[in-house]
């Protein structure tokens, strides 16, 4: 046969780099690492989750999925609702918020994924705007929590208030941490596997030629409603995970500037459709403007998006993918020079 | 000869345009037909509405049997009907191999046999060496070898070539022509658009001659150019 699957030791050397920085980022706490700084990867980890849900569907299919910060808004209002009137506490309400968002955005989406062209990103970006005037305006906010949000304990709180004052806070940073990093590793190596396997060139396919992509056999509206029932899934557990553990639930996690912005300067900065690229992007940005405090302040803002405005321009295609090519065939050579027994 | 196609009365119009009207044809197992006209005549509004990328506005389309007007382009596919567009068109950013195999894994739920049918494919249209190349660094024939490759990989009875010949030398159409030919004898039915009545004349049994919508004739090809009709609005007086 012509073409055949690469062997297990071509593998093992092509997912080494990978796994290394898997166990590494897992390893930080080890180092000391605590407060501030535990917090922010936690919140990074958060937004890889946003990141991997745009990169797996709009890095693929090029149809742009501004509606994220619907699907994660409306699972973090799910968390806070069934708080709020069920007395259901997050480790419960997380599960149960997840499937209501994905069924809310499928049944709402659905008619736009089935067919082509733009009306599909133009309705994504105008829900998250129309639900925050929903929850703001009367007698709904009497409801929904209005601008002040909704409040609700923290994942976990109940486990911390068993222990004594000065370790609660430690405990539930650790175990924010190591619950979100878990789930964006799973999350991480399930979309890099999805877009690299048939049914990620499938969505490639149609993101390259929809009407090619149909007339050669591709079943093109299952492939669009399974990919976003995927990217859904992350974003709508991102969204529960940022109302469990950042309370209260307010309108910003549906405002696009704070929920969709960050996924998308990752998504274009790291090489759309990468998942690697993006990824790693998340964490860069997201480390990098909290470093840019201590340098600049608060024109940290104005500095940021200087830079990211140079980047596009000169590396249109993305700028963190292609290094990351280049270190990993580094490594391979290196590795597969090695005798393996 | 038993039929694997019919159209019948087929009607497309877009706005006040008719771009096909009341077309009626009928294909038979194993024959390759022509279809030849000038331009706007609806010839690739007809393969659309065959493969299923338009719906007709009137008629019906019966392949093996069966009522497939209102099924979707890859239910048609899956049941044997496939195609190549005017203008080679490819995913550009995928690898040929992936270009192909897309076609082979919509089709057959095992990997192993859609594996192996990419491999036959690209191995007939002589591929295997740019198998991991990008469409966008291929020649013009080779590209429309990757067309040829995707819509043979999913094991068609049917397969539309729009324009297969269109800017390629001679020894390319011939390659072009090999392949078909190779096809046919082993029972695979072809319908073929093309411009350049010279060479369909070595392939086709029949040509059917569309102009300004309308089925103006239906015969052998050295009939065809002996048409008083066919002569008037396509040949301009002279085979081409």
């Amino acid at each position: 046969m012509a073409f055949a699957k690469p062997s297990i030791k071509r593998r093992l050397v092509r997912y080494v780099p990978s796994i290394t920085i898997m166990v590494a980022y897992s390893c930080i706490p080890l180092l000391g690492i605590r407060g501030f700084w535990l917090d922010v990867l936690t919140r990074a980890n958060i937004f890889a989750l946003l990141t991997l849900s745009l990169d797996l569907y709009s890095g693929t299919t090029f149809y742009l999925n501004l509606g994220i910060s619907f699907i994660a808004g409306s699972s973090a209002y799910v968390v806070a609702l069934l708080y709020r009137y069920l007395g259901m506490v997050p480790e419960y309400s997380i599960i149960p918020a997840i499937a209501v968002a994905i069924a809310l955005s499928t049944v709402i989406f659905l008619p736009s994924i089935r067919v082509r062209g733009v009306y599909f990103s133009v309705l994504s970006l105008l829900l998250p705007l129309i639900m925050v005037s929903l929850i703001t305006s009367q007698p709904l906010s009497l409801y929904l929590g209005g601008e002040g949000g909704i409040p609700l304990p923290s994942l976990f709180s109940s486990y911390a208030r068993m222990l004594p004052p000065r370790e609660r806070i430690p405990f539930l940073q650790l175990t924010w941490f190591y619950l979100t990093t878990a789930l964006t590793i799973v999350a991480a190596v399930l979309s890099y596997k999805l877009a690299y396997s048939n049914f990620g060139f499938m969505l490639r396919a149609i993101g390259q030629d929809e009407e090619l992509a149909e007339a050669s056999g591709i079943d093109t509206t299952r492939v669009k409603l399974l990919g976003f029932l995927v990217s859904s899934t992350l974003a709508a557990t991102a969204g529960a995970l940022y109302a469990a553990i950042r309370p209260p639930v307010t309108v910003d996690v549906l405002i696009p500037a704070n929920t969709l912005v960050p996924p998308l300067t990752a998504v274009i900065l790291g090489g759309m459709g990468t998942i690697i690229g993006p990824l790693a992007t998340n964490y860069i940005t997201i480390v990098a403007y909290e470093l840019l405090w201590d340098a600049i302040g608060r024109w940290r803002t104005i500095a940021y998006m200087l830079l990211l405005i140079v980047l596009v321009i000169l590396k249109p295609q993305g700028v963190v993918f292609h290094i990351y090519l280049k270190l990993r065939k580094a490594i391979a050579t290196k590795l597969s020079s090695v005798t393996w027994r | 000869m038993s039929s694997l196609l019919v159209c019948e009365g087929v009607t497309k119009r877009f706005g006040g345009l008719v771009a096909l009207n009341n077309v009626s044809i009928e294909v038979g197992k194993g024959e390759i037909l022509g279809i030849i006209g000038p331009n706007g005549s609806g010839k690739t509004t007809l393969i659309n509405v065959i493969s299923g990328v338009l719906l007709p506005d009137d008629g019906r389309v019966i392949f093996d049997g069966k009522d497939v007007s209102k099924l979707k382009p890859h239910v048609r596919v899956s049941l044997g009907i496939s195609r190549t567009f005017q203008g080679s068109r490819v995913y550009p950013y995928l690898p040929v191999y992936y270009n192909v195999a897309l076609s082979a894994r919509s089709v057959y739920r095992d990997p192993e046999i859609a594996r192996a049918k990419t491999n036959w494919a690209l191995t007939v249209t002589k591929l295997i060496a740019e198998a991991v190349e990008l469409p966008i660094n291929l020649t013009p024939f080779k590209l429309r070898m990757v067309e040829i490759a995707r819509a043979i990989v999913t094991n068609p009875k049917l397969v539309l070539l729009d324009e297969p010949f269109a800017g390629l030398s001679a020894e390319e159409v011939e390659e072009v022509i090999k392949i078909i030919n190779k096809l046919n004898n082993l029972g695979v039915t072809f319908i073929i658009v093309e411009h350049k009545l010279r060479y369909l004349m070595k392939l086709a049994e029949r040509v059917v001659v569309l102009n300004n919508g309308i089925k103006i004739f239906e015969g052998p090809p050295s009939e065809a150019i002996k048409d008083r009709e066919v002569i008037q609005v396509y040949l301009g007086g002279g085979v081409s």
